[in-house]
């Protein structure tokens, strides 16, 4: 860049680098985000596929030993004790029914992320969007001008990505939530 | 005959945990992916009761509830919200929108089982 360049010019060319720097690294950040996503998504699918038959063939196991409960005399301590491995059972499937909901809910925050990714390299874009002519002359006001609208599209751009975002899941425990009815 | 629950989430895996939930429990699950997919299979059969996400693309939970209550099979139809959304404001528009119910994400099956139960029966 020459000596004699004005200095919105340089300024422009800043913010211009500012912005292609800031979005190289965001479209890393990004696509770091969507591998986690799918990474997360592909292993819980997995796992809900594998719990899902497991519990398949634990209800059918469960069968069977009813029918035998039923056909032979188990005496009061086996049968009691046969009981409480099937309440276990309950009690640890509806466990792992709660658990796996986390990922639907970090998954939820990933795509917020993801969006306020997006958001923060059009924001960047604001940088280099702008449609004054330089011109000779009137330095300090063509800056402050330009100043001017560049902040007012980062203003424009800033409420508009907090507007469009989802709420923030709050959760800050594995308890399960409230119910109410109307 | 079993019931028959409307299960509205653009979450596959949390359908299929409901869909699980419930079928243990002994009713029948239809299962749809947003808002405007549940109007639609809401209007090819009518269903006991719908249960419906909120944060949904196309047609969120709200939309879905009032579009709803605008067709005259589901005037009467029990619709409970599960959702992460926890706040008072989005439980009252919930309620004005015609909602009967707020569950919070994640749910417990035996509770979620539990309300059911005792909004539409076994």
């Amino acid at each position: 860049m020459r000596m004699d360049t004005p200095p919105i010019l340089k300024l422009r060319h800043l913010l211009a680098a500012v912005s292609g720097h800031g979005k190289q690294h965001l479209l890393r950040v990004e696509a770091d985000l969507l591998q986690t996503t799918y990474l997360l998504n592909k292993a819980i699918e997995d796992l809900s596929a594998s719990f899902i038959s497991v519990h398949d063939s634990v209800t059918k196991q469960q069968q069977i030993l009813d029918s035998l409960i039923e056909q032979h005399h188990f005496n009061h301590a086996e049968t009691k004790q046969l009981e409480v491995f099937k309440q276990n059972i309950v009690n640890e499937v509806n466990a792992v029914i709660t658990g796996l909901q986390f990922q639907d809910l970090t998954s939820q925050l990933l795509t917020r992320t993801v969006n306020h990714v997006n958001g923060l390299k059009d924001l960047l874009q604001e940088l280099v969007t702008h449609d004054e002519v330089v011109e000779l002359g009137n330095e300090q006001e063509q800056l402050i001008n330009f100043l001017e609208e560049v902040d007012r599209k980062l203003h424009a751009s800033s409420h508009n990505l907090a507007a469009g975002s989802r709420p923030s899941v709050k959760s800050q425990d594995m308890a399960t939530g409230d119910i109410e009815l109307f | 005959m079993a019931k028959t629950i409307l299960a509205v989430d653009d979450s596959g895996s949390l359908r299929q945990m409901v869909a699980f939930s419930l079928k243990a429990a002994g009713y029948d699950v239809v299962q749809a992916v947003d808002g405007q997919d549940g109007l639609d299979k809401a209007k090819e059969k009518t269903v006991d009761l719908v249960l419906t996400d909120q944060n949904m693309p196309i047609m969120d939970g709200l939309t879905l509830i009032k579009n709803l209550r605008e067709l005259g099979s589901y005037q009467k139809v029990p619709i409970l919200m599960l959702t992460t959304e926890s706040s008072d404001e989005m439980k009252a528009k919930g309620k004005a929108a015609g909602a009967n119910g707020w569950l919070v994400k994640p749910f417990d099956p035996k509770r979620l089982i539990e309300v059911v139960q005792k909004v539409i029966g076994s």
